[in-house]
């Protein structure tokens, strides 16, 4: 079970990997202040619809379309064109660029130089997506293995700030997440059939309310 | 979960990105083909070149004001789509000019079984320029299958307002989202001297039979979605909060925010979801109003009167 690679993925996904994703909602922020999640069940709801849209529609088709060998410079700046939602925009950068300096530390390679060559050099902005792919890549990961941690990872610290900010008990926090495993499957089953038009399309209700959330007045979250 | 077949990967990236590169044919016939091109001449913007074939033709150009800008309103006389119809629609807006395009009516596309009607448009916004693209609302109906790909490349000083209202449709059971599909991707480029950089990628994708799309996470339970994008060098943050002031006073729920800023230009994208057609277009039209006062003391728009 062990393969070589296992530990390296455990770190690359741990939730205490600091990025910051602590400081992201990615828009659910607006939804408990429209009052519409407001306990486990309703962050469920959005939960789901956030992994089998957002995660597979931008971030899991990125990751796979990077697996396959398109340019990291063309999957970058796609990204950057497709999040229109500018807080959930500068969030992947923010986090992408930490997980780019992190991996410089920890897991250099010569793939990963190039990306954050290509970063310094204004030729590309620097996604978290991009960041962990070409980490996970670098260290032979399977590409499903790669894209179902990247999703559960999201997932985990999403959770963790839900338990925070609605709040919900801790014991809730681990039953949305043994719920979201068939989310999350469904989602990278779902990412190996999608095509490169499919790439970036979004779903208006949760861009609008990321949109919204910077004009929100009380807030914890940047996104 | 998607009913094309897969393409080759490699050049399909190069044949939906590269600015440069030409639309290849789908599988169904033409079915309407128009191309347009706008000038300057002697202080106001008319037509130098128009070509129309099969079902896609423009009215005879109007002014609706003394600016200058010409309005073209295209007219589709089959008035539908159906079922693996093309309909390619090429424009250019050539340096200094400006253009109103517009439709004489709602875009109804009708069951598309098995296949799929697709509308095409490349648009080119030379120094200067401007474009304000505002049809009529997307009807789909029962079983219908929509693809709408714009390719839009734009000279950095250029100014383009587009303003897009998708509805359910109508079924005989009343029940909304009926449609197999609708899909409006519209792909925004940034031309100049250095290269072409692309803006936004704004992809909207509505796929009832596979997804619920009424809830939470979706369209919120709103039935109808509108949708302005705004590329233009005198575009700020303050501009993007100003229209999620104006959109307050609608019956819709709408976001507003700003692409990157490339080569001194930006983009603003606003999105609302509401329950009628005329929320969402007087909720754009006030939004459209504002630009086109500051920027060019003309008045809102009403296209009704002519």
């Amino acid at each position: 079970m062990s393969a070589t690679y296992q530990l390296a993925l455990q770190q690359l996904t741990d939730s205490a990997l600091p990025t910051g994703a602590f400081a992201h909602s990615l828009g659910f922020e607006s939804y408990i202040e429209r009052g519409l999640v407001g306990d486990e069940v309703t962050f469920g709801t959005w939960l789901s619809a956030f992994v089998g849209q957002q995660l597979v529609y931008s971030d899991g088709l990125a990751l796979r379309f990077l697996y396959e060998g398109v340019d990291v410079g063309l999957l970058d700046s796609v990204l950057t064109g497709q999040l229109l939602a500018r807080e959930v925009r500068e969030a992947s950068l923010k986090m992408g660029g930490r997980l780019l300096e992190i991996g410089g530390e920890v897991f250099p390679s010569g793939e990963l130089e190039v990306y954050r060559g290509l970063v310094r050099e204004g030729g590309a902005m620097g996604h978290q997506p991009l960041a962990f792919g070409v980490i996970a890549r670098s260290l032979k990961v399977p590409f499903d293995e790669a894209l179902s941690a990247y999703m559960f990872a999201t997932v985990t610290s999403l959770t963790q700030n839900a338990v925070r900010a609605i709040p919900l008990g801790q014991n809730a926090g681990q039953r949305v997440l043994r719920h979201a495993h068939d989310a999350v499957a469904a989602a990278v089953l779902d990412v190996t059939q999608l095509c490169w038009d499919d790439f970036g399309a979004v779903s208006p209700g949760l861009e609008i309310s990321q949109m919204r959330h910077e004009r929100q007045r009380a807030r914890m979250f940047m996104s | 979960m998607n009913t094309t077949t897969q393409v080759d990967f490699g050049s399909d990236v190069v044949g939906n990105l590269g600015p440069g590169s030409t639309l290849a044919l789908g599988e169904g016939p033409v079915r309407g083909r128009l191309e347009l091109g706008v000038s300057v001449r002697g202080g106001r913007s008319v037509a130098s070149r128009q070509f129309h074939e099969g079902a896609l033709r423009v009215l005879r150009p109007h002014y609706l004001d003394g600016s200058g800008q010409v309005c073209y309103v295209m007219v589709n006389p089959g008035g539908a789509y159906l079922g693996a119809d093309l309909f390619l629609i090429d424009v250019e807006v050539e340096n200094n000019a400006a253009l109103l395009l517009t439709t004489q009516s709602a875009t109804k596309v009708y069951r598309t079984p098995g296949s799929f009607a697709e509308q095409r448009m490349n648009i080119q916004l030379g120094e200067g320029s401007r474009l304000e693209l505002v049809p009529d609302q997307l009807i789909a109906y029962r079983e219908a299958s929509y693809r709408q790909n714009s390719r839009i490349r734009l000279h950095p000083s250029s100014s383009l307002v587009m303003a897009e209202v998708v509805t359910p449709g109508w079924s005989p059971d009343g029940a909304s989202f009926k449609y197999e599909e609708v899909r409006l991707r519209n792909e925004i480029w940034i031309e100049d001297g250095s290269g072409a950089k692309l803006l936004a990628l704004d992809n909207l994708l509505i796929l009832p039979p596979v997804n619920d799309v009424t809830g939470m996470g979706f369209m919120e339970g709103f039935s109808h979605l509108g949708s302005l994008v705004v590329v233009d060098p005198r575009v700020n943050q303050g501009l993007a909060d100003e229209l999620a002031h104006v959109a307050r006073d609608f019956d819709a729920y709408t976001g507003v925010s700003l692409t990157m800023t490339i080569a001194g230009t930006c983009g603003l994208v606003l999105r609302s979801l509401s329950n009628s057609t005329e929320e969402l277009n007087t909720l754009l039209g006030a939004c459209t109003g504002v630009l086109r006062e500051r920027w060019y003391g003309q008045a809102p728009l009403n296209l009704r009167k002519y």
